[in-house]
């Protein structure tokens, strides 16, 4: 039997408590300079041209041109300083001098040409207004060069702040390697972390420490757990990492800092431009006048999302003004059925013996968290007489049934900074462009040539031709605008000085220090 | 299992009796949104507390046995129909019939029925079917995929029955096929697939949940148990009862109706069936004794 005096307990409990802490000694020894951020999906190669790496990684080891900044403002990047022509035919750049990329290529007019000429005037990318619209380069110096352009592209300069493929690579990089001039150097990369050191030759900032590591976290749960173990420093962004504003409220709970900001996405509810229940515009009004968007914001969101009636929020350029958010008015919302001469009351409505009923396509897997969003709605338009059946469908189904307008009412979201106004209203608005399995949230012939106009206005006609086309939007009720949802990000309290990176595309790093 | 409480089976009998009589018990609309109630724990005025829209929870339970044994009443009926008339027409039939049937009885069960149901349910999903609700997309996947197990049995009753002295006795005497099956052959058909139905019915309880769980069956917002437990998945850290409440509902239903299809093999199955069965694995038994002995010597 075994004999347990004091002296040898004392020696098991010591022991077992050395043994405990070993882990947190060996953690102290190996990650004191190093911000672990959790990323949803693997980076992989960071290929520019290929749209299979996740997006949030791509900024913080390429430069841009030009960079976004706060609220859409222009900043300088691997370009120091821009001109564009008065008859908007040219753009020149110049180009910051003593950069090299991390192999050691220099950056100058020849490499910036190299990069420029994969994309541009490629059908690939005719989806950015500059590389529809490009006709050559010019070098008229070592640091110094021009994009000639086929017509005026007004948000050419902000098509230079997105993620890909507008970055620039080392030219002698071989295939494979993500080689470019930005603040990290990609030491390693598999399926579940990418490793990321300091480019101690950076041009700009330096970050305060010398190592990020990126896990690759899928599930939101383990990334939330993986935070409150201490074996993550950072959650958060839609495009790196996505936190529920429910996980965000438990986390803040537990003393995690969370960090949120008006976001740069809107949540739209879509009306099929092709259902004949949708065409008619007072059914359209009475669901726009039918949802408490409050109530979606406060209960699915638990606040971290501001209601909204306009397509885009104040935080991207040119958002056009603003629209007061109405207040859910079931009475109103009937009268607007009944002037369009539909009869009911809350019980259902009827036009030519036709029954109001509604077919409302939900994807989990598309949009998580929209089939509760969809259920609230429901409910909400059930008080108003309008059915609506919701049907749940897997990813690859909304991919075929969101371009086809296979619905009556669907959730789209804005694309966000940097991409927004431009690049959502030329893809999702547009009855021309090519938007894939993402479908389109409202076309229309007359919208098309407003749209058109608006993309191509520059200066100071600018706003007032976007300004036209959100005006058409919410005359005809095109769409119907829930909620603006912030950007959520969780820290843990050994982060210090944690400041939001320009757009959810791009990683935390900026400003930051590790207790 | 004789000495068992009784007691073990009552989750069965509840959720039945539940399923009927709903509309009676449930003390809420189960779809009526209150979101000055949300995720309340139980109170006199919710008794197992609201989920994430308000909805009160006893009431989405109840509702949810409703659908479930509609949904499995719907499946079983159909399933055990189709089976039993395949099975018996090709065990009855025989020859090229049995063995062409055969082959599509065992391809059905060359897979999982829940794999089979979601293929299914993958095919529903196209535009020509778009006539059809989930709810019922659901039941006919089920349904599709359920029915070989009742065939397989059906057949082999039936191929065994036909071996017997008696029926060979109602031929003689000039009895119609119809005659023979229905009042000789079909009372041991369903003799053995109805105590098969009981136990299987826990089984098909869980795949309506699962089904629902992974977003392919019940349309919101019918209250349904597998829907309940993947919504309720979301909050699970800060209301875990928004799962619990609903899964120990599914496990307490699943368990019982396998005690129950135990309950009826071992007590309920005709008492000839059995005897047949012992005497048959006696003398296969006193065969190979006999094999053996002759081999020794």
């Amino acid at each position: 039997m075994l004999k347990l005096d004091r002296r040898s307990f004392l020696a098991t409990t010591a022991g077992l408590s050395f043994l405990t802490f070993l882990p947190r000694i060996a953690f102290a020894d190996g990650h004191a300079d190093t911000l672990r951020v959790a990323i949803a999906g693997e980076t992989g190669d960071l290929d520019l041209l290929q749209n299979v790496s996740t997006l949030s990684s791509y900024s913080a080891v390429f430069d841009a041109l030009i960079h976004y900044g706060p609220g859409g403002a222009l900043e300088p990047g691997l370009a120091t300083a821009w001109k564009i022509a008065e008859d908007g035919l040219s753009i020149s750049f110049d180009l910051r001098e003593g950069v090299s990329f991390t192999d050691g290529t220099p950056f100058d007019a020849t490499a910036a040409e190299w990069n420029l000429k994969r994309w541009m005037g490629v059908a690939d990318f005719s989806w950015i207004g500059i590389a529809d619209a490009y006709d050559n380069i010019t070098i008229d110096a070592p640091n110094k060069i021009t994009v000639k352009l086929k017509r005026p592209v007004p948000a050419a300069l902000l098509e230079l702040t997105i993620v890909r493929p507008v970055r620039f690579l080392s030219p002698k990089a071989a295939a494979g390697q993500p080689i470019g001039t930005g603040p990290w150097i990609v030491e390693s990369y598999s399926s579940t972390e990418t490793v990321l050191v300091r480019n101690d030759a950076y041009w700009g900032e330096k970050p305060a420490f010398g190592r990020m590591e990126l896990k690759v976290v899928p599930d939101e749960l383990a990334r939330a757990n993986a935070l409150r173990a201490g074996e993550l420093d950072v959650i958060g962004g839609d495009w790196v990492a996505a936190l529920s504003p429910r996980r965000a409220k438990a986390l803040e709970g537990e003393g995690m800092t969370i960090v949120a900001e008006p976001g740069t996405a809107t949540t739209i509810l879509g009306f099929s431009p092709k259902s004949p229940m949708m065409q008619d515009k007072a059914v359209r009004d009475a669901i726009f006048l039918g949802i408490d968007r409050a109530a979606v914001a406060t209960v699915l969101f638990e606040g971290y999302a501001d209601p909204t009636a306009d397509i885009f929020p104040t935080t991207v350029p040119t958002a056009g003004a603003r629209t007061p958010v109405p207040a859910r008015d079931v009475a109103a919302a009937q009268a607007a059925l009944t002037a369009g001469g539909w009869t009911g009351d809350a019980s259902g409505w009827t036009k030519d013996g036709a029954a109001l009923e509604i077919a409302f396509l939900v994807s989990e897997e598309s949009f998580p968290g929209s089939r509760r969003i969809a259920e609230m709605i429901q409910g909400m338009l059930m008080e108003v007489g309008v059915k609506t059946n919701i049907e749940t469908v897997d990813n690859a189904t909304m991919h075929e049934r969101r371009p086809n307008f296979d619905y009556d009412l669907t959730f789209f979201a804005t694309y966000g900074a940097p991409y927004d106004p431009h690049g959502s209203l030329g893809a999702s608005f547009v009855t021309a462009s090519d938007t894939g399995p993402d479908g389109k949230i409202y076309v229309h012939p007359d919208l098309d040539a407003l749209v058109a106009t608006a993309l191509e206005t520059g200066g100071d006609a600018r706003e007032g031709a976007m300004q036209a086309v959100y005006d058409w939007l919410r005359d005809n009720t095109a769409a119907c605008p829930l909620v603006v949802t912030q950007r959520l990000w969780a820290v843990n309290p050994r982060v210090k000085g944690f400041t939001l990176p320009a757009t959810d595309y791009d990683l935390p790093f900026k400003g930051i220090t590790l207790g | 299992m004789k000495n068992w409480p009784w007691a073990i089976l009552a989750p069965a009998v509840i959720f039945v009796l539940i399923g009927i009589f709903s509309p009676w018990i449930m003390t809420h609309d189960p779809a009526a949104q209150d979101y000055g109630a949300l995720l309340q724990g139980p109170s006199g005025a919710h008794w197992l507390g609201t989920d994430y829209l308000g909805r009160d929870m006893f009431s989405r339970i109840i509702g949810g046995a409703r659908t479930s044994l509609v949904a499995m009443a719907f499946v079983l009926m159909a399933a055990l129909a189709i089976g039993v008339v395949i099975g018996s027409f090709a065990g009855y039939v025989g020859g090229k019939t049995e063995l062409v049937l055969i082959s599509v009885i065992d391809i059905a069960l060359a897979l999982p029925s829940l794999v089979i149901a979601l293929a299914l349910m993958g095919v529903f999903a196209g535009e020509n079917f778009s006539w059809m609700s989930d709810y019922w997309k659901m039941i006919v996947a089920l349904t599709l995929a359920w029915w070989a197990n009742y065939a397989r049995m059906s057949r082999a009753v039936v191929v065994a029955e036909l071996q017997q002295p008696y029926i060979e006795a109602a031929r003689v005497m000039g009895a119609s096929h119809i005659w023979i099956f229905t009042r000789h052959i079909l009372p041991h058909v369903l003799g053995l697939v109805v105590v098969y139905a009981s136990a299987d019915a826990g089984a098909l309880v869980l795949a309506i949940a699962t089904l629902s769980f992974l977003g392919l069956g019940v349309a919101p917002p019918t209250p349904e148990w597998g829907q309940m437990l993947v919504d309720g998945m979301s909050y699970i850290e800060e209301n875990p009862a928004l799962v619990i409440i609903p899964g120990l509902a599914l496990t307490a239903v699943v368990v019982s109706f396998n005690l129950l299809g135990e309950a009826f093999a071992l007590q309920k199955v005709p008492r000839a069936v059995r005897g047949r069965f012992l005497a048959r694995k006696k003398a296969a038994r006193a065969a190979e004794e006999a094999a053996r002995k002759e081999v020794e010597a």
